[in-house]
């Protein structure tokens, strides 16, 4: 059945307190998710009194400067500052979104940073996307073809093939789509979730991918793809703004027209 | 002891099952169906002169009645047992639980679509 009874050690109890330096006048507190499965202690929300007048305008910039001025234990991930390397996934205010483009401005009152929910964790806002990444893997993500490429030139594609890749090759694999989908978080196990099955459609509609029918027979599958209930979520969520919920609808669609 | 299969071994499981497309098409279908039909039950259930039980039969013995009920009744039963299917699937993730549920249901809908099929042919014809 469901897991009406959660594990003892996954309540999460309220942590410390860190104050603003002396003399901030202007502070926010965020409220920060830890955990360090190492230590077998449970969970805990730590808060810290961020200056808002020494701090940058996005979430990752105060998360940085919580690391660097009060709390050198907090991990978390990041790089590109600029959202197309999608590390920095986070449930930022309840909602999933990357820290680096999501501004401090837009979010009322206190701040509440969770990690990707239903994940496991591996420290405080870092979780384990071994799973996810390996969902992605496995449709395959590259271009299969029966016809070798013409000697002298690449794979033609007219701009109109071209266009029916909009809005699927931009995914960063950030996995906010796909762990704010509950269908997801109940069934991870078999679902591909959003993410995988907006990039399983990236190659099926693909003009220059043999495999079209291969791909389809690969996700044609009650929990693969069927697990997805249009809740849209993910299309809420998605910080490159794409619509995987629209792409699975697609996948079904032509499911449907090659049986009927 | 850690799972030693790879994650890809892992995402991959058993495979496609190759099914599913036939479960989403026939709910559709059944959720069309029923748009008219249910329009059509409520509206001519409320137009009834009397909601006693003489006035329910007499309607229901009309062979346009009685042929639209009994649709309504299979595609009742058939939507409603792939619906609670799906719902099995998503929130019992114990497996075995989750075969011995969808099987309950689904041959408690049969049980039911034929009962109610049953009991408009019996009004119908008057025996």
């Amino acid at each position: 059945m469901a897991e009406f009874n959660l594990p003892i050690n996954s309540i999460v109890k309220p942590g410390k307190h860190f104050p603003a330096p002396e003399g901030a006048v202007n502070t926010r507190k965020f409220s920060i998710y830890r955990y360090d499965p190492d230590t077998g202690a449970n969970p805990r929300v730590d808060t810290f009194d961020v200056d808002m007048d020494t701090c940058g305008p996005m979430v990752l910039d105060a998360i940085i400067k919580i690391k660097s001025e009060l709390d050198a234990s907090l991990s978390f991930r990041r790089s590109c500052r600029e959202g197309i390397c999608g590390s920095c996934a986070m449930n930022i205010d309840g909602v999933n979104g990357l820290a680096c483009t999501t501004a401090l401005a837009d979010i009322d009152g206190d701040v509440a940073i969770y990690p990707l929910p239903h994940q496991p964790i591996i420290k405080d806002l870092v979780s384990d996307l071994t799973n996810f990444y390996a969902q992605y893997a496995s449709i395959e993500p590259w271009i299969k073809t029966d016809t070798p490429a013409p000697p002298d030139r690449e794979r033609l594609q007219s701009p109109a093939d071209r266009e029916k890749l909009d809005g699927s090759y931009e995914c960063i694999m950030c996995a906010c789509c796909s762990t704010s989908c509950p269908s997801y978080w109940w069934n991870s196990d078999r679902y591909l979730g959003p993410a995988a099955l907006l990039a399983s459609y990236r190659w099926i509609v693909d003009s220059r991918d043999d495999a079209t029918g291969e791909r389809l027979d690969e996700v044609e599958d009650p929990f693969k793809l069927y697990r997805c209930h249009t809740i849209m979520n993910c299309a809420q969520v998605c910080p490159k703004g794409l619509n995987p919920a629209k792409a699975i609808a697609e996948t079904k669609k032509m499911l449907v027209e090659r049986r009927v | 002891m850690a799972n030693l299969r790879t994650p890809l071994s892992v995402a991959k499981g058993r495979g496609s099952s190759g099914s599913g497309t036939e479960h989403f098409w026939h709910q559709r279908i059944t959720a069309v169906a029923l748009v008219p039909l249910v329009i059509w039950f409520c509206f001519s259930v409320a137009a009834l002169p009397a909601m006693d039980h003489a006035s329910i039969t007499a309607w229901l013995s009309a062979p346009f009645n009685a042929i639209l009920m009994i649709a309504a009744i299979i595609a009742i039963f058939f939507h409603a047992s792939l619906g609670l299917q799906v719902v099995l699937e998503d929130y019992v993730s114990q497996h075995g639980i989750r075969t011995i549920a969808i099987i309950v249901v689904k041959l408690l809908c049969f049980l039911l679509a034929i009962t109610g099929v049953f009991s408009v042919i019996k009004i119908a014809l008057g025996s």
